[in-house]
């Protein structure tokens, strides 16, 4: 029992993981959070139902597709729509992430209609049963996928020079625009990457539940839970904290309650901002006036 | 840019269109038909939903997502007092108000411990589903997503669903709680709310308690929201969870900006201009959600104060004292 809910804990946290994570990367660079992610999750989700379903292309290659045309999406968002908001008001920048999600999830809307779309299952792998222990295909695959992508994304972020880029960018964007850095540029690209790791969450969700326009705005709430709990801003704390959150729900559903799954989130982040707003590994998170 | 303030005559001036405006309205029904009277109706439930929202994100700069939740309190208060106690509808206004200005209080305690911007923003997120959870999952308080019928109430021999009854009640809630609200903001109070905005550290050193200003704010903006919702209670005569849902928030976010952050001007000509048009978007689906992003993205881009930015350059006399002009 306990093993059983730790795996479906451990391939929830997964996704959590990278969307806290996809969220964390466009905020550190550009200090924007992206209020409408969970519209970007969505359209991954339903990007990749399209060229599946409908165009019958394999999974594998509909999902690059399917992060390629998010990455797209992302920067043209940077270049058209962030950009031309910097001199406005504050408030700005959030509210057009706000409506780029809802112009995203009307036109999914508009595409169709209020139904509930099941995708079909993508790895057919016989169960295994260890024990009591049941593990799916739908796990191993997601829990594997993340687990490579996280040993890729760290290791390019520690090793290469890119990565040293990257570091030099969050610790300064001006120390950084002094060094020669293009960082408009770089946000440019980082908004891409957000928006395709966003994207293969709702990828990797997509074969396990039922598809609709407003799946979003839940998977925001878990990203958002899983940055605070592992530290606002913190790349690595992001990760382990939708891994926490992940687990969280299964516990606290099977043992307490199951209706409380839905509402994990929430009581984490309020939880977390009274007790310890800094999360885990986060830096001060609260004003002193 | 400096403003140039008006002058002594148009000050006067704008006071008499203040009270003109309400009492032309007061004619109003004489020119709708039914249809065109339910519209106008919701168009000042939206004045006051705008106004409350504005408060927060626009005067005092942080951005808040509570607002459909305190919407949503004061509309199932309003039901389940009038519905469950018995309590005339009248009598649910102020007490929605109050449990609305609760929702207030509780979104942003939070700002008492320090909680400010991306992490407030956050706990408002937060607070709004978990509104909407509530009344899924309280089914015999709110009826679960059968939602809450009102029942029928008879006042001076006029039945509470005829339109034209609920549009005086409702501009008569209107004009107080816009009226209170101007006031407010021209008050200490009010000044101190802008200064927050502009910059907390320094309003804090001049011995203004700014978490304090925070909460008060979030407080009466919850309170007008709630008296909004109910009266968008009667409105309907039915609420239904699905009324609170993220569809009001991105309109409410457009209304805000359209008419121009921080302005209640603004907040009057953005619910007035938003209100009409997704009853004809309703059919398609899909097609609210595109407009009204497609909106505050356009207004963003193109006139990040809104339409009450035209007006204050067109005349002094649409200038709101102590507003700052450009961002």
């Amino acid at each position: 029992m306990l093993m059983q809910l730790t795996l479906g804990g451990l391939a929830q946290g997964a996704i959590y993981a990278l969307i806290a994570l996809s969220l964390t990367v466009v905020y550190r660079s550009t200090t924007v959070v992206n209020f409408g992610h969970g519209d970007f999750v969505m359209a991954g989700a339903f990007l990749s139902y399209v060229l599946v379903v409908l165009a019958g292309i394999a999974f594998l290659p509909a999902a690059a597709l399917a992060m390629i045309a998010m990455f797209v999406l992302g920067v043209l968002f940077s270049k058209g729509l962030i950009r031309p908001t910097w001199g406005g008001p504050h408030i700005g920048l959030a509210l057009m992430c706000i409506s780029a999600g809802y112009v995203l999830r009307g036109i999914a809307r508009m595409v169709w209609g209020r139904e509930v779309l099941p995708m079909p299952p993508v790895f057919d792998m016989e169960p295994i049963f260890i024990g009591d222990l049941v593990i799916t295909g739908d796990a191993v695959f997601i829990i594997g996928t993340v687990m490579v992508l996280l040993i890729l994304f760290f290791g390019l972020l520690a090793l290469t020079d890119l990565g040293k880029m990257v570091q030099a960018v969050y610790q300064s964007a001006r120390g950084a625009r002094l060094i020669g850095l293009n960082v408009e540029r770089f946000n440019d690209f980082s908004w891409g990457i957000g928006a395709a790791l966003g994207a293969l969450g709702g990828i990797l969700v997509a074969p396990v539940s039922l598809l609709h326009p407003d799946l979003g705005a839940s998977f925001l709430i878990k990203g958002f839970a899983a940055m605070t709990l592992g530290g606002f801003g913190s790349l690595g704390g992001a990760v382990l904290g939708g891994i926490l959150l992940g687990l969280a729900e299964q516990y606290s559903g099977a043992y307490l309650d199951s209706a409380l799954i839905e509402i994990t989130a929430y009581v984490i982040i309020v939880l977390v901002l009274f007790i310890r707003p800094q999360g885990l590994f986060g830096r001060k998170a609260v004003v002193k006036v | 840019m400096s403003t140039i303030m008006p002058s002594a005559r148009q000050r006067s001036l704008r006071i008499w269109a203040f009270w003109a405006v309400p009492a032309l309205l007061l004619l109003l029904p004489l020119a709708t038909n039914a249809y065109t009277q339910f519209i106008v109706n919701g168009m000042l439930i939206s004045v006051l939903v705008t106004l409350g929202f504005t408060l927060v994100i626009g005067n005092l700069g942080q951005l808040a997502f509570a607002n459909t939740a305190f919407f949503g309190i004061g509309a199932y208060a309003s039901a389940m007092l009038t519905a469950k106690f018995g309590l005339p509808w009248i009598v649910t206004i102020p007490l929605a108000g109050a449990l609305g200005a609760l929702g207030g209080f509780l979104a942003s305690a939070a700002a008492l411990r320090g909680i400010r911007s991306y992490y407030l923003a956050i706990i408002t997120l937060a607070f709004g589903e978990l509104m909407r959870w509530a009344y899924l999952h309280t089914k015999p308080l709110t009826g679960g997503t059968d939602g809450l019928p009102l029942p029928r109430e008879v006042v001076f021999g006029i039945s509470l669903s005829d339109d034209t009854l609920k549009f005086y009640i409702f501009l008569g809630v209107t004009v107080v709680l816009v009226k209170a609200t101007l006031n407010l903001m021209r008050s200490r109070f009010g000044r101190s709310v802008m200064a927050v905005r502009e910059n907390e550290v320094a309003t804090a050193s001049l011995a203004i308690p700014t978490a304090r200003v925070i909460l008060v704010t979030f407080i009466w903006s919850g309170f007008v929201v709630g008296c909004a919702g109910a009266l968008f209670a009667r409105h309907v005569g039915h609420v239904f969870p699905e009324s609170f849902g993220m569809l009001h928030l991105i309109a409410s976010f457009a209304m805000v900006l359209v008419g121009g952050l921080g302005s209640v001007l603004g907040a009057v000509l953005g619910a007035v201009l938003l209100t009409a048009l997704p009853e004809y978007l309703r059919a398609f689906p899909g097609m609210e959600e595109l407009f009204f992003g497609l909106i505050v993205a356009a207004v963003l881009v193109a006139m990040p104060m809104g339409l009450a930015s035209l007006l204050r350059r067109l005349s002094p006399i649409f200038v709101e004292r102590y507003y700052r002009e450009e961002s």
